[in-house]
């Protein structure tokens, strides 16, 4: 199911906690052409997504403070927005202790910045 | 000075330093017998120079609030000095008996009050009335032993002349007061009294046990039964001693049969039996165990000689029984506590240890069951793994509450180990006896061990018959259980160890995506992307490194992981061959070895064979020769790129390159035009102890 959004506004929401991070995360997104929306943790992420029905992509953290971690945000995305793509980023788990959601891709940080990018684009272009 | 005038003996009273001094005042009027049973008294309340005690502070306390003085005491007068008990607005805990005005008290049965101690002639030469503290009242009761002995006086103390004295009302609670000091002390001399006696008793209790554990193993060491078989007939004499050592009813004779059928199962046929011995060739000298009704299982040596008749046929087979149980569970419990340290070392896991410790145990204190059990504490109840059972023996797997057999969970709970030799008269378990017997637990061990300081799992050694434990026996437990603890604590370590390093890696990594940050942060400005995008490249490629290093806990990575794990990420990895043998870097090493790849194979994109579609790398290591001059040669080769051409300028790629495996060079590249190789050496003992 395709969402119907304007052209060229394709928005990424961001979920990280340690803000220089989050900086550079933004930086990518943006330098990748999208347009960066940031969350500091996973709740904040909720009620963005809850709030508004553009975004698009979500790249997100796992080890975040508050009620529900990153994997815990991922799932619900999949669960209850299933057409948003998910990116999740880790410094401290392994691709193969996790359980990723469908239609997710993981990076270990520190990550592959044109990696990151290429996979955005992809992303986008469905 | 005034320690040393103290008294010291029942005879000792003449010779002080203040003799004197004391003959100077009126004390020493009193009789020689009156003082000499105060000094008695006073030694029988053992009293003087004791730390302060709260109940006696309390009536000081009380004292001065009931006569409004600023000082009161529980002055014990000895026979250089008086000595306060207790004090309120005084600070010297004793002085020299010439500043005593309690020793004027000591002739009375009445309290004795000086209302201005300036006039009154027994004082007023006193340096306490003349020099400070200017004391200037007096008021003290005595202090009355039930026998009828002052000892000294509950005094109260004004700086102010009081020429009214005390009050009716305070006087006789003054002199109530000193009557509970002598209730005190004579209740402090009891109780040391039932102290003493309770620890005598035990003294007496624990010697007489030493020794008779003492004898009996020593009659049980001495013992030798004799005895002769008809071997025609089988029929058994014996002495009283052979009937004794098998547990057998005092009697002449028995059938061979009995004591044959007393083996037990796994030493039957090593006994003579009719064959054997018709034809003589039963062996001479044997050891084998029996199981006695009364004292369980018991080791029995048993050597033998032939009568012969005239044609060398065997008539009788006689010879000595002697129960060598004490020597033979000495031995094995030795070799046990051996093997015990031994096993311990190599396992890694908590239920392992209680396996082999309960194993270990079964053999040396010839069990008739022996294992452990998982337990759970909020239900007190344990889960009996698979145990180690005697031949006949029931198997007890499964769950358990520990109530339902007695109370010793809450020693075990308290980390002791738990020795119930007779499940009939243990006060723990005597309630519950029957659904132990039940069990065929007539003896039972159980040993807690401590999973990060809770009670988690327990070992346990049963006997199905009476067990005589000697004390070298209970030792033995306590020492396998003080060895699974240590061994446990040393795993526990371990893992923390682990943990560590698992978040010492974590937080390396978390600092590499901070460094990532500010560097894309501070070079954001940079108008040559390949530069910065190099720097986060390597950046990758050393805490990729990091996690091979981090899996094998910072010893050391094997070669061909770290190889791997460089070139994988790039989606390259059919492009390669790689071969080689297992070989382990030390940690410095391994991040050397990963950034080289990482820009051989950058370099080999940018320039070699993997910058067109069917180009590839070839990578391999060898070792070569031994010992401290062995060798690690590393060799990567590229085909069917372009041809090789040697670069204008030396970047940070081709520098790290030439820097080779150690940081020392042995480096050798070429240029051909086949493509591009290198070859590097280095030292093993260096790759594998550089830190």
């Amino acid at each position: 199911m395709a969402q119907s959004r304007p052209l060229g506004k394709r928005i990424v929401l961001i979920v990280e906690d340690e803000p220089l991070l989050r900086m550079m995360a933004v930086d990518l997104v943006e330098d990748a052409g999208f347009v960066a929306v940031e969350a500091s943790n996973a709740d904040e992420a909720v009620r963005i997504l809850e709030m508004r029905s553009d975004i698009r992509i979500v790249f997100t953290d796992i080890d975040m403070p508050g009620s529900i971690d990153g994997m815990m945000l991922a799932a619900a995305v999949r669960d209850r927005w299933p057409p948003i793509e998910i990116i999740i980023t880790s410094g401290h788990r392994r691709m193969t202790d996790l359980d990723l959601p469908a239609r997710s891709v993981f990076f270990a940080k520190p990550y592959d910045t044109a990696k990151v990018t290429a996979t955005l684009h992809q992303m986008a272009s469905h | 000075m005034q320690k040393s005038a103290r008294y010291t003996g029942r005879h000792g009273s003449a010779l002080t330093p203040f003799k004197i001094e004391i003959a100077l005042f009126p004390l020493l009027e009193e009789p020689e017998a009156v003082h000499q049973k105060r000094l008695e008294a006073l030694e029988a309340y053992d009293i003087l120079d004791t730390p302060q005690e709260p109940e006696f502070d309390d009536i000081v306390l009380v004292a001065t609030a009931l006569c409004k003085t600023p000082v009161a005491l529980v002055s014990l007068v000895e026979l250089g000095r008086q000595w306060f008990k207790a004090r309120i607005g005084f600070e010297a805990c004793e002085t020299p008996i010439g500043q005593s005005v309690c020793a004027h008290a000591l002739g009375r049965q009445d309290t004795l009050i000086i209302p201005d101690l300036t006039t009154d002639p027994r004082t007023r030469d006193n340096t306490l009335v003349t020099e400070n503290p200017h004391i200037r009242f007096y008021a003290g009761a005595p202090l009355i032993t039930p026998g009828g002995v002052v000892i000294g006086t509950l005094c109260v103390i004004d700086t102010e002349i009081r020429p009214a004295g005390l009050d009716d009302a305070q006087r006789k609670a003054l002199e109530a007061l000193a009557r509970q000091v002598i209730l005190l002390l004579e209740a402090r001399r009891m109780s040391r009294r039932k102290d003493e006696l309770f620890r005598r008793q035990k003294n007496i209790a624990s010697t007489i046990r030493t020794s008779a554990i003492k004898t009996v193993a020593a009659q049980e060491a001495g013992r030798i039964g004799t005895y002769e078989i008809d071997i025609a007939t089988g029929n058994v004499k014996v002495s009283a001693e052979a009937c004794r050592i098998f547990g057998l009813p005092h009697a002449d004779s028995y059938p061979a049969a009995t004591i044959e059928a007393m083996i037990v199962a796994e030493d039957q046929g090593r006994q003579s039996n009719s064959e054997s011995r018709r034809t003589g060739d039963a062996e001479t000298d044997v050891e084998y165990r029996i199981g006695t009704p009364d004292r369980g299982i018991r080791w029995i040596s048993r050597h033998a000689t032939f009568e012969r008749d005239a044609d060398g046929k065997p008539l009788r087979m006689l010879g000595t029984v002697q129960d060598i149980t004490a020597q033979k569970r000495s031995i094995a419990r030795s070799a046990a506590l051996l093997d015990l340290g031994d096993r311990l070392r190599d396992l890694e896991d908590i239920e392992a240890m209680a396996l082999v410790a309960s194993d270990l145990m079964a053999k040396a204190l010839d069990a008739s069951r022996a294992g452990f059990g998982i337990v759970d504490l909020p239900s007190e109840s344990v889960m009996i793994q698979p145990e180690w059972c005697a031949p006949g023996v029931d198997s007890l797997v499964g769950l358990h509450h520990f109530r339902s057999y007695g109370s010793f969970i809450d020693d075990l709970k308290e980390g002791a180990t738990v020795v119930v030799t007779d499940v009939l008269t243990d006060a723990r378990t005597a309630k519950n006896a029957k659904a132990l017997t039940d069990l065929g637990v007539r003896v039972l061990v159980n040993l807690p061990i401590f999973d990060h300081g809770k009670f988690s799992l327990v070992v346990f050694v049963h006997h199905s018959t009476p067990y005589a434990w000697s004390d070298e026996e209970l030792s033995f437990v306590r020492s396998v259980g003080n060895r699974i603890q240590s061994a446990l604590t040393r795993l526990q370590a371990e893992t923390d160890q682990d943990l560590l390093n698992q978040e010492i890696g974590h937080r390396l990594k978390n600092t590499f995506a901070m460094v990532q940050a500010i560097a894309s942060q501070t070079l954001r400005p940079v108008a040559e992307r390949d530069h910065v995008l190099n720097f986060e490249k390597r950046l990758q490629a050393l805490s990729r490194a990091h996690d091979t290093l981090l899996a094998q806990n910072w010893m050391g990575a094997d070669v061909s992981a770290l190889v791997t794990g460089s070139i994988e990420t790039l989606g390259l990895a059919d492009r390669f061959d790689i071969s080689g043998p297992v070989f382990s870097f030390g940690p410095r090493s391994s991040l050397s070895l990963s950034l080289l790849v990482h820009e051989l194979t950058t370099n080999a994109l940018k320039y070699g064979a993997l910058s067109n579609p069917t180009g590839r790398v070839a990578i391999d290591w060898s070792i070569e020769g031994q010992g401290d001059n062995a060798t690690f040669r590393f060799r990567w080769s590229e085909q069917g790129g372009p041809p090789a051409q040697q670069p204008q300028t030396k970047g940070f790629g081709s520098r790290l390159i030439n820097m080779g495996l150690s940081g020392t060079g042995d480096v050798v590249a070429s240029y051909q035009h086949s493509g591009y190789r290198v070859e590097m050496t280095a030292i093993v003992f260096q790759l594998q102890h550089a830190k």
